[in-house]
């Protein structure tokens, strides 16, 4: 019988697991996927080693890579980035961490009020998360971003649009700015030097401009794990939660078990009441179960597997609202090609973003060959110059939108990817009943029934469709004014890489499932603690500081409602992730 | 499957037949020779008389698949190859036949997709069976009725049997289907696969068709279906519409061809990187790319 026990070691879970072993409960951590311990054995920098959805070590299976992938079924032409393993998607993400919009909670009056997702904020207000907010900048840390060359040809069209440049960490309205992320910022010789002899910790700390963000950090070489420049939460949270007892009074080791795919969450009825009792889990490899007992059990296995380990289990979802409201940012691409260099793709994955709320957003992304490939390949109107699929929407880019690929991506590159930038246009979406996980009518895996995912990108809400076509415009025009000579818009085909929201919270029980607390409203000692429990899409910040910021607000309703303590972040001061006790424990580990 | 072929097959099958690829991969030059398929040939077999057209069959059809995806791969990155040059991109850069790109789709779809047989078998003898009678008109071809009946047997016998269907085998279907609703004629050529035949803008039209909801390729595949996969596979195919494009050309930018799995290391650079001029001197620890801060300012606060 544990404490708690935390479902999924990616963006959120690890969050809850740390805090609450750093209170000296006994917590169990379960991942589906691998522990990538020795990433210099296990990993390199190469594309299809890393990020092949199949076979990457970067992908969503199980910890054999001569096994196939896990299947989940698709309705539409799009495509779902989920990654299994310690840390999740923030394995490969770029470590962005702007906080959410004051606009989507529920105590916002500024005059563009009613421009929002008014319908779904959160059920509490901005004020309420900001020490939160604070906790995990701190934690994590989160820094102002450096600039390279691509940065400073983001903000020289930045600069054309009349914004002005934001400086304070809330978004208070159209704005740009460097990045504020969760990356170490370069010191020593990093970012100075590309001799990789001059290029190792402590002589280099933090980000070295490497440009492997998607592939993985595992730099600067030879430093601890918790010192590597990216602070995806196998960098950050997790070594944290392994070593609580050296970094906080009290605390108590959390254990993860990994290669640990839980299939069932169990419940009993206590006074007419529903309660989680605990979890079934299945070895991957030896596909032995295995049952374990907790007083709490919090579910963060991501806004996919989260609904669907709840149809599985059999749970009451007496809404209807178990897998709805899935948001996604509804993204586009945009890319320029320029007559100077650009410094695509080197230095961290994003540094610098435009924000528009109520619109949403843009960021620049560098992106290696393959990727760069299939982003400007994955669109829903067609082929550029081809066929429009009734779609190639014609605007300040040159001809319709489509994917631009065989000869014309070819003609493209022939000046180097180094003449390239692409930005990545973000959407607020609007929480939609539709945009929803179902159980799939397809043949179960070893796992269980599979999810299917539903997305209808051309009937989405007149605000999420106006705001996607306003910030396309937006980056066509800072595209422009940064001195591209031509500008391609793709219209990406759904592009599941910002989750949010389909197992959100909500102020209405009648649209929600969880409460404000993180709670499920009909299965009590189950929590959310993932992006799947954000209320809505945030207006289009990236969403893992909000999702940790409410999960270090949810381990402290869990401890205090079912262990009887009382809450820390407003009375205490957060531990850093990359406290050298921390670094010297997991030494000590082998880790 | 036991007994002496029927001696006949219908117009539609014949047709059929030959969009799916067969019929060119059968006769002079091809790769299953009309001895194999002669109706004295399989009779005097011993034991079941198809197996031995059976086993004969198989590698035409990964060789089929094969020829296919070569087409598809070229569209994705056109280079100085045969294929290129049919579909009216010539380049005198290095493609995705030089990247590996046909292997990397044969790879994966044989082995990583996680498709489940379910949905394979019942997705695979559809496109086998039911799309016979489609009214498109065909250029005769030399098979006999029972040469043609035999080979129609042994299709059935691959894809009835117990072994796994290779999912590379009803995608290159699919797609060689799609290329003789575009173009008819592309059923005779040079390469084996009608889809390999195609010109850029007529596989940009297949690629319409497959990715078009209307597709009547689509609906027919539904109505084909068993309860509860109707429904099912109408939008898995349009993933697969736009997953084969990306996926594709993900492969050919990727390192894939030169890759050593066994030491992590690569065997020589890769065709993505030479054309975009991806890091020259190979893997980095780091780049001098660090130019500052924006404005100076290195922490901002409320």
């Amino acid at each position: 019988m544990r404490d708690v026990i935390v479902i999924g070691a990616g963006g959120g879970g690890p969050v809850v697991a740390k805090e609450l072993a750093a209170k000296g409960l006994d917590v169990l951590v379960l991942e589906a996927g691998p522990r990538h311990d020795k990433p210099r054995e296990q990993w390199t920098t190469f594309e299809n080693d890393a990020n092949n959805p199949l076979t990457g070590y970067l992908r969503w299976g199980q910890q054999d890579r001569s096994k196939p992938a896990w299947f989940r079924e698709w309705s539409q032409n799009s495509f779902m980035w989920q990654l299994s393993g310690v840390g999740g998607t923030t394995q490969h993400f770029y470590g962005n961490y702007p906080r959410a919009f004051p606009g989507v909670f529920n105590d916002y009056d500024g005059p563009d009020a009613a421009e929002y997702d008014v319908n779904h904020r959160f059920p509490f207000s901005y004020g309420e998360l900001v020490p939160y907010f604070e906790w995990v900048e701190e934690t994590a840390p989160v820094m102002t971003a450096a600039m390279g060359t691509r940065e400073e040809v983001f903000f020289r069209g930045c600069e054309t649009t009349g914004l002005p440049v934001q400086t304070t960490k809330t978004t208070h309205g159209p704005s740009y700015r460097p990045q504020e992320n969760a990356i170490l910022q370069p010191g020593g010789t990093a970012g100075r030097t590309s001799d990789p002899n001059l290029l190792s910790y402590p002589q280099a700390t933090g980000c070295t401009f490497c440009g492997y963000c998607f592939q993985g950090c595992m730099r600067p070489v030879g430093a601890p794990r918790n010192q590597y420049a990216k602070r995806s939460t196998d960098n950050s949270y997790v070594p944290m939660a392994l070593t609580a007892d050296v970094w906080a009074r009290g605390g108590k080791p959390a254990e993860l078990i990994t290669d640990a795919f839980v299939t069932r969450v169990h419940t009993e009825s206590r006074a007419g009441t529903v309660h989680a009792t605990g979890v079934t889990w299945r070895d991957n490899g030896s596909g032995e179960e295995h049952r374990e007992d907790a007083a709490v059990v919090v579910m963060a296995g991501g806004c996919t597997e989260n609904p669907r380990l709840w149809f599985n289990s059999g749970l009451p979802n007496p809404n209807g609202w178990v897998g709805r409201g899935y948001t996604d940012h509804s993204f586009d691409w945009v890319v320029g090609s320029f007559d100077t260099y650009t410094g695509n793709p080197k230095g961290t994955g994003s540094s610098s973003r435009l924000d528009f709320p109520p619109y949403g957003g843009m960021e620049n992304v560098g992106v290696p060959p393959a990727l760069n490939a299939f982003a400007t390949t994955l669109s829903d109107s067609g082929i550029r110059g081809q066929y429009t699929n009734g779609r190639g929407m014609t605007g300040p880019w040159d001809g319709p939108a489509g994917r631009l690929m065989g000869p014309d991506m070819k003609e493209l590159l022939a000046g180097g990817l180094d003449h390239v930038l692409a930005i990545l246009v973000i959407t607020d979406d609007d929480v939609e009943a539709g945009n929803r996980v179902v159980p799939s009518a397809l043949p179960a895996d070893e796992n269980g029934p599979i999810p299917k995912v539903q997305f209808q990108p051309r009937t989405r809400s007149a605000r999420t469709r106006r705001n996607r076509e306003f910030m396309a415009r937006k980056t066509a025009e800072v595209l422009r004014g940064a001195g591209a000579k031509s500008v391609y818009r793709i219209d990406w085909a759904p592009l599941l890489l910002h989750v949010q929201s389909s197992m959100r919270m909500g102020e209405s029980e009648r649209d929600s499932v969880l409460d404000s607390d993180g709670e499920a409203r009909a299965v009590k000692g189950l929590f959310i603690a993932d992006n799947s429990a954000l209320a809505n899409s945030l207006g289009g910040p990236n969403p893992t500081l909000t999702t940790q910021a409410l999960a270090t607000r949810t381990a402290e309703k869990i401890f205090r409602r079912y262990f009887g303590g009382d809450p820390w972040v407003r009375s205490e001061s957060p531990v850093v992730s990359t406290d050298p006790r921390v670094s010297t424990r997991l030494g000590e580990l082998g880790l | 499957m036991n007994g002496t072929p029927d001696s006949t097959v219908g117009l539609g099958r014949r047709t059929f037949l030959a969009r799916l690829g067969l019929l060119g991969a059968v006769g002079a030059g091809g790769l299953l020779t009309r001895e194999t398929l002669a109706p004295q040939a399989a009779a005097a077999a011993p034991g079941d008389p198809l197996s031995g057209v059976v086993e004969a069959l198989r590698p035409v059809l990964a060789e089929l698949a094969r020829d296919t995806l070569n087409g598809l791969s070229v569209f994705t990155m056109p280079g100085p190859d045969p294929y290129s040059r049919a579909q009216g991109t010539p380049s005198d850069t290095p493609g995705a036949m030089e990247a590996g790109t046909t292997d990397f789709l044969i790879d994966a779809l044989d082995n990583f997709v996680p498709m489940p047989d379910e949905v394979v078998r019942p997705v695979a003898t559809a496109l086998a069976t039911g799309l016979s009678d489609t009214g498109i008109a065909l250029p005769g071809t030399e098979l006999v009725p029972a040469e043609l009946a035999t080979l129609d047997k042994a299709l059935a016998t691959v894809l009835q049997g117990d072994a796994t269907i290779p999912l590379s085998l009803p995608i290159a279907a699919l797609l060689n289907l799609l290329a003789t609703q575009v173009n008819p004629a592309a059923v005779n050529g040079p390469f084996v696969s009608p889809f390999a035949r195609l010109t850029y803008a007529e596989k940009a039209r297949a690629f319409a068709l497959l990715e078009g909801a209307n597709s009547d390729l689509v609906a027919v595949l539904d109505v084909r279906l068993p309860e509860p996969l109707k429904g099912s596979v109408s939008g898995l195919l349009k993933f697969v519409g736009g997953a084969l494009i990306e996926f594709a050309t993900f492969g050919s930018y990727s390192e894939y061809a030169v890759f050593d799995a066994k030491t992590k290391q690569l065997t020589g650079r890769p065709v993505g990187w030479r054309l975009t001029g991806y890091q020259p001197d190979g893997p980095v620890e780091g780049w001098d790319e660090f130019i500052g801060y924006y404005q100076g300012r290195t922490e901002v606060h409320d």
